[in-house]
């Protein structure tokens, strides 16, 4: 009975959070958090009543362990961010729309997770997109919203079609019922199968629907950036789930070409996935801001989450569903980490910032513990879940994405650690001189979401236990655990050894360095400079173009953006050249026209 | 895992230390031999790094002192992962995505730390370090993907035990003779030996990462590149060269291949960066491919 009443609550929620802002801005803003918050302890409390149904009004709905590990993982980003939001009440334009809207996307994806039949579905994808469409613009930029709109629309259109399609075909909505006719008939399973897929690819930000993340994601308010890297784009990885799993893509793709075992339909998305892992990368290193740098980076994770999704087996299956738990709290935690220097210094451009470890440390601390997750290294969640999709992919021998993989690995090494060079450490610039330390409100939910990551880095047993349940309940083996040691097939995994070996390590580099003389400490201007006399430090500090020489061998590369940019080009010449012929104000070609028609009408009208 | 684990650890990181302290020693011999110098005393090495150690230093700042702590715990970490010859500190832990994965915990700190010294030419060694990674890594864990497939373990010891059961033609390095060059010249690259070694270029950059490192810093610094070299090497006489049934064995594999690879070092000029991740992408990569699609295709090379 408690879910019912969280997503009508969070409905109440939002519109009292309007109510409420309009009385005080802040209270509203902290509303936000304390509705999310206790969303969130209901879910955590609700677990025992996976299985149970409800309707309200005409909807109907249903707890599946996969809709509630969707929905946790939302409602902590959500949760977490949400106390970043008191403290840019007065910059923006609506703030109580902000509030409201807010908790009205929170509730949407509720309503999407839980829904069981596909009109229910579509009604709080639609709800989701629309009030996220009117938080992007109350950020930077209107363009951005524009983009996010029109490829999200492509992604309803797709649902509406899917919908309409398998209704006609079964004659019923009901989620798990709908699909099961499809298996006969390969060549509609196919149809259906892409139609719902496209939804999610949207979503997911997969090449090439991949347009939209950088835009949205650099451009919408600092608070809502990382909700929508976080959260949101993780809908997109739900229907994918839902057309792989519940179709199932297997079974009606039994008959169908087959390389590597894998059905060519997912074998195309999988390319697809692939692709948008070595582009995501590719354009996270050359990134000047730091938030599309972040933003692009989700288009590369996207990329392992849906290959993980659509190989549907023990281990990558369940590495994609972890990684997405992992990159969501990941890059909430990046993205919080900028935001900080944004509200701080007014700016998210690397080559503007420099030297912040030096005034908000803990800032850097979690921006530090979020890369090493989303680089997949260890003893952080990133690393586990990672070594799953890969040993995954190393037991079927898919060689072409795992080369795609390994090279989003290690490009991600040199995209995260961009930042954290050019924006947390190197010269701190004259006039960052006397910021001041991170607010305690914005402490909170960093120490939180650094402890979270560290944690299910060291023990995923119970994270792991959960997906193993989603895993049964979509009917393939779930990931096998002994203690905290995870058995592949190809080898094992102790994470907690790791953790422990990776403290002993440190221990022994830190009695060296105890034992060892005391250093002095100079300040940061006083290095070595080529014998040269230098006071500016700003001018000293290495963060533009980071890795020119290797962004030089694609700085001429193909994109969507200049296809897209030429195909509208096209278009507006025909549309000039329709003008020139047409709609002209000239008199001759108003005369020209009309005899024209006369004279076709005559020659018509004497054929008959 | 318990306190003997833990011990068995301490001894393999003190056997490693000594032993490629020395080797590295004696090859600045044969180094100096091949230039027609005397060269040093094979243990020069050792008085080097515990000079270093024993020096005062200077520090800009936490991060500096930290990064530094983080990268030579994390290198250690790793190195107590690898098997020395036939013996293992920790049992069952030897997979190689694990080790390369946490010997990226070394490389971070080490940047971490160097970013943090606020000199730009660090962070412009750091950024063609990272740059370098990206070339070598790919081909390599190409065809260690290859194998991984071929014979169901990722496990270094087990992919060795694997390869002694064939005697000397069961050695990786002739089975798949392609994977065997690129892993080679992967190996070069992870080394940072010529012709891949733009990122310390002292003469261009003022040695990189390293350039404002001095005392204790820079000790650890030496001893975290001595237990690099000793991972890097290891995995491929493990990988590629059939590991070693005796410690004995281990040794003069791994001997044998440094020596190999400092020779050719010095004999070559070195890349630009971007060269060097075009060379990369060229010629290892296709190789790495071609014999994983060989692998995994045709299952060529496999018994």
């Amino acid at each position: 009975m408690t879910f019912d009443i969280v997503v009508i609550l969070m409905f109440l929620g939002a519109f009292s959070a309007y109510l409420i802002s309009k009385a005080s801005l802040k209270a509203g803003a902290y509303a936000t958090t304390v509705f999310s918050l206790g969303a969130l302890a209901v879910l955590l409390m609700g677990r025992s009543e996976i299985g149970s149904e409800f309707s309200v009004l005409f909807m109907n709905f249903e707890v599946t362990v996969i809709g509630w590990y969707f929905s946790g993982v939302m409602v902590l980003v959500y949760a977490m961010t949400s106390f970043f939001n008191s403290f840019w009440m007065d910059k923006m334009m609506y703030p109580g729309s902000y509030n409201f809207l807010y908790l009205f996307s929170l509730a949407g994806t509720l309503g999407l997770f839980f829904a069981s039949d596909l009109i229910t579905l579509f009604i709080f994808w639609e709800v989701v997109v629309w009030s996220s469409t009117f938080i992007i613009p109350m950020g930077k930029s209107r363009r951005a919203a524009v983009v996010y709109y029109t490829i999200s629309s492509i992604g309803s259109m797709a649902t509406l079609y899917g919908i309409m399609l398998v209704y006609r075909i079964s004659g019923t909505l009901v989620i798990q019922e709908a699909f099961v006719p499809l298996k006969e008939d390969p060549l509609t399973a196919t149809v259906v199968f892409v139609i719902f897929v496209m939804a999610g690819l949207t979503k997911i930000g997969i090449f090439p629907f991949h347009i939209w993340l950088p835009l949205a994601h650099g451009s919408a308010p600092h608070t809502f950036s990382p909700v929508l890297s976080g959260g949101l784009v993780k809908m997109g990885a739900f229907i994918a789930y839902m057309s792989v799993a519940i179709l199932p893509a297997y079974e009606a793709f039994e008959g169908s070409l087959k390389i590597m075992g894998i059905p060519l339909q997912l074998y195309f998305l999988m390319i697809l996935g692939a692709i948008s892992i070595v582009l995501g990368t590719l354009m996270a290193i050359k990134q000047e801001d730091a938030k599309k740098l972040i933003a692009y980076s989700s288009v590369a994770n996207g990329g392992y989450i849906l290959i993980g999704i659509l190989m549907m087996d023990q281990l990558s299956f369940a590495g994609s569903m972890m990684h997405l738990f992992n990159h969501a709290i990941a890059s909430a935690a990046a993205f919080l980490a900028i935001a900080v220097v944004a509200y701080r210094t007014g700016t998210t451009k690397i080559s503007e910032l420099g030297g912040m470890i030096h005034r908000m440390p803990l800032t850097y601390l979690t921006y530090l513990i979020a890369i090493i997750s989303l680089a997949g290294i260890p003893p952080m969640g990133g690393f586990v879940s990672k070594w799953l999709i890969i040993q995954g992919l190393a037991d079927r021998g898919l060689m072409f994405m795992a080369l795609a993989a390994f090279f989003g690995s290690i490009g991600s090494f040199l995209y995260v650690f961009r930042p954290l060079a050019a924006v947390f450490l190197g010269q701190l610039k004259p006039e960052h001189e006397h910021l001041k330390s991170e607010p305690l409100m914005m402490k909170i939910p960093m120490v939180i979401l650094m402890v979270l990551i560290l944690y299910f880095g060291v023990l995923p047993k119970w994270l792991l236990g959960i997906i193993g349940e989603i895993q049964v309940a979509a009917g393939i083996e779930p990931v096998m655990m002994s203690g905290n040691t995870i058995l592949a097939v190809n080898g094992v995994l102790n994470t907690l050894n790791v953790f422990m070996i990776f403290g002993f390590g440190f221990l022994i580099s830190l009695i060296i360095f105890l034992l060892m003389q005391k250093s002095r400490r100079v300040g940061l201007m006083d290095t070595y400079t080529s014998a040269e006399f230098i006071y500016t430090p700003e001018l000293y500090h290495y963060a533009g173009a980071f890795y020119a020489p290797f962004e030089r061998l694609y700085q001429n590369h193909p994109s969507v953006e200049k296809f897209l940019g030429a195909i509208a080009w096209k278009f507006h010449e025909l549309g000039t050249v329709v003008n020139a012929l047409f709609f002209s104000h000239k008199p001759a070609v108003t005369v020209f026209w009309t005899s024209v028609i006369l004279v076709m009408i005559t020659l018509g009208g004497a054929g008959i | 895992m318990n306190l003997v684990n833990f011990a068995y650890g301490l001894l393999l990181l003190l056997a490693a230390f000594v032993f490629q302290t020395t080797l590295t020693g004696i090859n600045r011999k044969v180094v100096a031999r091949l230039q027609r110098r005397r060269g040093p005393k094979f243990y020069q090495q050792f008085i080097d790094i515990f000079k270093a150690l024993s020096k005062g230093s200077t520090t800009h700042g936490w991060v500096f002192d930290f990064g530094v702590i983080m990268a030579l715990g994390g290198i250690m970490a790793t190195a107590i992962f690898i098997p020395f010859g036939p013996l293992k500190a920790v049992p069952g832990m030897d997979n190689i995505f694990i080790i390369a994965y946490v010997l990226a915990v070394g490389m971070l700190g080490m940047a971490m730390s160097a970013s943090g010294s606020g000199n730009p030419w660090a962070s412009i060694g750091v950024s063609r370090a990272l740059t370098n990674m990206l070339a070598y890594d790919i081909p390599f864990m190409m065809v260690v993907f290859g194998l991984i497939f071929a014979f169901d373990s990722s496990s270094l010891s087990g992919l060795a035990a694997i390869q002694r059961e064939g005697g000397l033609l069961g050695w990786n390095v002739l089975r798949f003779p392609l994977g065997g060059i690129v892993a080679m010249i992967s190996l070069q690259g992870m080394l940072g030996k010529k012709p891949f070694d733009s990122f310390i270029a002292p003469a261009e950059i003022a040695s990189g990462p390293m350039v404002e490192y001095g005392g204790r810093h820079l000790g650890m610094l030496f001893l975290l590149h001595e237990y690099s070299t000793f991972i890097e090497v290891s995995l491929i006489v493990h990988l590629f060269f059939g590991g070693g049934a005796t410690v004995l064995e281990f040794m003069v594999k791994y001997a044998v291949i440094y020596t190999f690879l400092n020779l050719v070092s010095n004999v070559l000029p070195r890349f630009k960066i971007d060269q060097a991740v075009t060379f990369f992408y060229k010629v290892p990569l296709a190789m790495a491919v071609v014999q994983t699609f060989l692998i995994i295709f045709l299952g060529m090379g496999v018994a």
